[in-house]
């Protein structure tokens, strides 16, 4: 099993990495924790009974806290891709990444592998946390206990599928940073983190309908804090597995591409 | 009292396994007494770890000694180290030693600021060394386009900006091209002629024995052995090497050479080749090749080659280092 | 003066000639995305509303104006810290700060001349933040000049001050990632730049005023809600001086040690 063998080695790389590391810590619960806490207060102020009418996660506290953690414990998911793409980044300039393509392991499976490898050790401390705080407040309302279960792979799948783009356009990108910021806080504002969809310009909406971030973010709280049940869900879930299977197919064509140019031109560098 | 002089230096590092571990002592540098005069290039040589470059950055202020004296000229490096900072450089090979970004030009300016060169003297001297490590026309090149040996070349420059007393040079030809390390030496020698006090570690032990008024040995962080190339050489009981080909192995000619080396009291090797020549082998202090070969052709053997080795600061080297202790760990 | 004067020269022309665009446009795109959700949630959601406590809290009922404010004042405080607080540790890194501590220039100046050109670089970028707010329809009031620069002055001191004190630690511990993060979450939570301090429960708000910068930016707010008055300004400005004081001298006794400390870090 080839793809196992790849995912464990990078599992073990990104282990590595991090493992043990206090970088965890902060990057994946505490900042996370303490940004939560400044977006709660920051938005405080104008959740007045007026507001409430046009959004009722505005009447109550408890709601509103739960709307921001579920919010951000999908960024979460979504960040450490970028994250994981920024560190692969770096590789190519400590020349490893070539060593990486010098081996015949298939690449899309490396750059899924690669997003996937520290997905959960990056975001099992927050989503501890996130449901930490939930229970305490007793805002959960699910259809299913089963549908804790779609809440999990409604945020894994399209995060590693999301993972798989980044990384393979970071390999090749020479900019790499510029990518990092048009996907940490821009992504955030549009995906509807901090503020429902609703109140953002059309011109963001429509822009955001393509970050699967947007589509998580959607099923996640509609399961969670609605109660809404698989058949409620379904279309949104559908969409979230068609823009999916578009980025891992995107990941592809760009990896083969990238690569082609690569061998030509000798560099590692599509952009 | 002149020259850089160390007294009893002693240096070492707390060295922690774990993150609670118990906090051991690494001893890097163990007493050690040495002077480096004014007007000759002191080489300091060691092996790998021996304490060659902790010695260095204590006489550059970098490092403060646990114990025991350094001082510039009379002036301590602990308490007055800002005025030992004027009298001396450090050039170290390995390390890149400035800025990337900026041009060669822009760098050494900056770094004569920041000794306080006067502005009017500035300019001139930044051409000159510009002009003396070569590096004339890409003074206006930004450093990271600079080839390794050029940024190197850069840093040799940096390192003479303050016009210093005392210039370290801690493996400064690592990496540089042959006849760019050449130029350097001369650079070096010609320092030392000016009456610059040199102190140079190097890999290159012919660099040292070229440049060295004086070279100390150290091994583990201890002193071993001071002297001029050629009486360490000595000391150590350098040997010549004496090795002769001969056309036709036989019993008669192993049982000559064994004699002969007998007399000598020392011991030879003669064994056969794969074209049934033979290979005789020896070393003594002494040139005695002349007499080998005699006692080879009185035993009939026909010399086909002759080839000998002078003792060199290497195998000196090597054989001081075996004699030292354990870098002590307390 | 010449090293401090050198220093400001060598990162003019460092960063005329590779203009960190990326980080321009990170900073500036993250206080503008700052103004511009307060904005959404103020008009799409909040009606053109605030709660009635919010004026009594924020001395003004100006919320997307506040948050606006603090948003610059954050930009200036997070360029201002990274680029003195690392500037010890970016020459460990580039591998000069052997050659800069072998000199015998002493490093106060060295500092001054990192923080006053980054001054000047931030000032930018602040001001485009504040061009972003305008856009979004946020008017600042006009001012009385002499308080305000006064207030600016301390405001800058104070970054400064905590600037060297942070620079110190990140040298000491020989990294500056989670440091400069930790210190950005924190200040941005504790620090009144986004939301009053007081809808803060009371033991976390006291953190906030242990920074210099927290009393500056009362100062500061003090002054654009016309409060100009002797009495107004002296309290937060005289504590955020006293408090930068504490943390210029602790940042006085730190560096020396955490740059022996960085040189025996290579063996």
């Amino acid at each position: 099993m080839a793809v196992l063998g790849i995912l464990r080695a990078e599992a073990l790389k990104q282990r590595r990495r991090l493992g043990g590391s206090k970088l965890v810590f902060f990057s994946m619960l505490l900042w996370p924790v303490l940004e939560l806490a400044g977006a709660f207060y920051t938005v405080r102020p104008v959740m007045t009974a007026a507001a409430a009418e046009r959004w009722p996660a505005a009447a109550d506290e408890h709601q509103l806290f739960a709307f921001l953690a579920t919010g951000a414990l999908g960024f979460t998911f979504f960040f450490a891709q970028v994250q994981s793409a920024w560190h692969f980044s770096f590789e190519r300039q400590t020349g490893t990444l070539e060593l990486l393509f010098l081996s015949p392991a298939n690449r899309l499976v490396l750059v899924i592998a690669n997003g996937a490898g520290a997905l959960v050790q990056n975001t099992w401390v927050f989503t501890c946390f996130t449901a930490a705080m939930l229970t305490a407040f007793d805002v959960v309302r699910v259809a299913h206990p089963a549908m804790f279960v779609v809440v999990f792979l409604a945020l894994l799948f399209p995060a590693v599928a999301w993972g798989a783009l980044l990384n393979s356009l970071l390999i090749f990108s020479r900019d790499s940073a510029f990518l990092f910021i048009l996907f940490s806080e821009p992504m955030s504002f549009a995906s509807g983190v901090r503020l429902p969809v609703f109140a953002l310009p059309v011109w963001v909406g429509t822009i955001a309908s393509l970050l699967p971030l947007t589509g998580s973010l959607v099923v996640v709280r509609g399961a969670l804090l609605d109660g809404d049940g698989l058949g409620e869900l379904a279309p949104h879930l559908l969409g979230l597995g068609a823009l999916s299977a578009v980025l891992v197919v995107l990941a592809a064509v760009v990896l083969r591409v990238g690569e082609h140019r690569a061998r030509r031109t000798g560099r590692l560098r599509l952009f | 009292m002149d020259g850089i002089v160390t007294r009893s230096l002693r240096k070492s590092f707390p060295v922690r396994d774990r993150l609670f571990g118990r906090s051991r002592e690494h001893v890097a540098v163990d007493g050690l007494t040495l002077t480096v005069p004014p007007g000759s290039v002191t080489g300091l040589l060691g092996l790998n770890g021996a304490g060659k470059t902790t010695t260095i950055k204590v006489l550059a202020t970098l490092l403060r000694p646990t114990s025991g004296t350094v001082t510039v000229d009379g002036l301590d490096v602990v308490t007055q180290a800002r005025d030992v900072r004027q009298r001396i450089n450090l050039i170290a090979g390995g390390e890149r030693m400035v800025y990337a970004r900026m041009t060669g030009r822009e760098n050494l300016r900056y770094f004569g600021l920041l000794y306080g060169v006067p502005t009017k003297v500035l300019p001139g001297r930044v051409d000159e060394l510009l002009d003396l490590v070569g590096l004339t026309d890409a003074g206006d090149t930004v450093v990271e386009r600079y080839s390794r040996g050029m940024t190197q070349r850069l840093s040799i420059a940096r390192g003479l900006v303050n016009d210093p007393a005392y210039l370290l040079l801690d493996e400064p030809t690592l990496g540089l091209d042959a006849p760019v390390a050449r130029d350097l030496r001369r650079v070096v020698a010609s320092l030392a002629a000016r009456g610059k006090g040199v102190l140079l570690t190097s890999h290159y032990l012919t660099e040292v024995e070229e440049l060295c008024a004086n070279v100390h040995v150290i091994a583990g962080g201890r002193h071993l052995a001071e002297g001029t190339p050629a009486e360490l050489t000595a000391a150590t009981g350098g040997n010549r090497k004496v090795r002769v080909t001969v056309a036709r192995h036989s019993a008669s000619l192993a049982a000559a050479v064994a004699g002969f080396a007998d007399r000598l009291g020392v011991t030879a090797t003669c064994d056969p080749d794969d074209d049934g020549g033979a290979v005789v082998s020896l070393s003594h202090p002494d040139d005695v090749a002349g007499p080998l070969v005699t006692a080879i052709v009185a035993a009939g053997g026909a010399v086909t080659g002759l080839e000998l080795s002078e003792p060199s600061l290497e195998d000196a080297i090597i054989a001081l280092a075996g004699q030292a202790p354990e870098p002590v760990v307390v | 003066m010449a090293v401090a004067a050198a220093t400001f020269q060598r990162s003019w022309k460092v960063t005329a000639r590779a203009y960190p665009w990326t980080y321009f446009t990170s900073t500036v795109v993250t206080g503008g995305l700052t103004v511009a959700l307060a904005y959404l949630a103020f008009h799409a959601i909040g009606g053109g509303r605030v709660e009635a406590g919010f004026a009594a809290k924020a001395g003004s009922a100006d919320y997307v104006g506040y948050v606006a404010v603090g948003a610059i004042a954050f930009t200036f405080t997070v360029r201002l810290v990274l680029w003195v607080a690392k500037a010890l540790i970016g020459e460990e890194r580039e591998g000069t700060l052997t050659a800069l501590v072998v000199t015998p220039s002493r490093r106060w100046p060295y500092l001054i001349g990192c923080a006053g050109f980054s001054a000047l670089s931030t000032l930018v970028e602040s001001t485009a933040v504040g061009a972003v707010a305008l856009w979004l329809g946020v008017r600042f009031p006009a001012v009385e000049a002499v308080p305000m620069i006064l207030a600016a002055v301390v405001f800058a001191v104070a970054v400064f001050a905590l600037s060297v004190l942070v620079g110190g630690v990140m040298l000491f511990a020989g990294e500056a990632h989670i440091t400069q993060n930790t210190l950005f979450a924190s200040l941005a939570l504790l620090g009144g730049f986004s939301f009053p301090r007081d809808y803060l429960p009371g033991a976390v708000r006291w953190l906030g005023e242990l920074v210099p910068v927290t009393q500056a930016l009362d100062g500061v707010r003090a002054v654009l809600a016309g409060r100009t008055a002797f009495t107004d300004l002296v309290g937060p400005l005289a504590t955020s001086l006293a408090i930068s004081a504490v943390c210029l001298v602790l940042g006085a006794v730190l560096l020396p040690r955490a740059e022996r400390r960085a040189i025996e870090r290579a063996f």
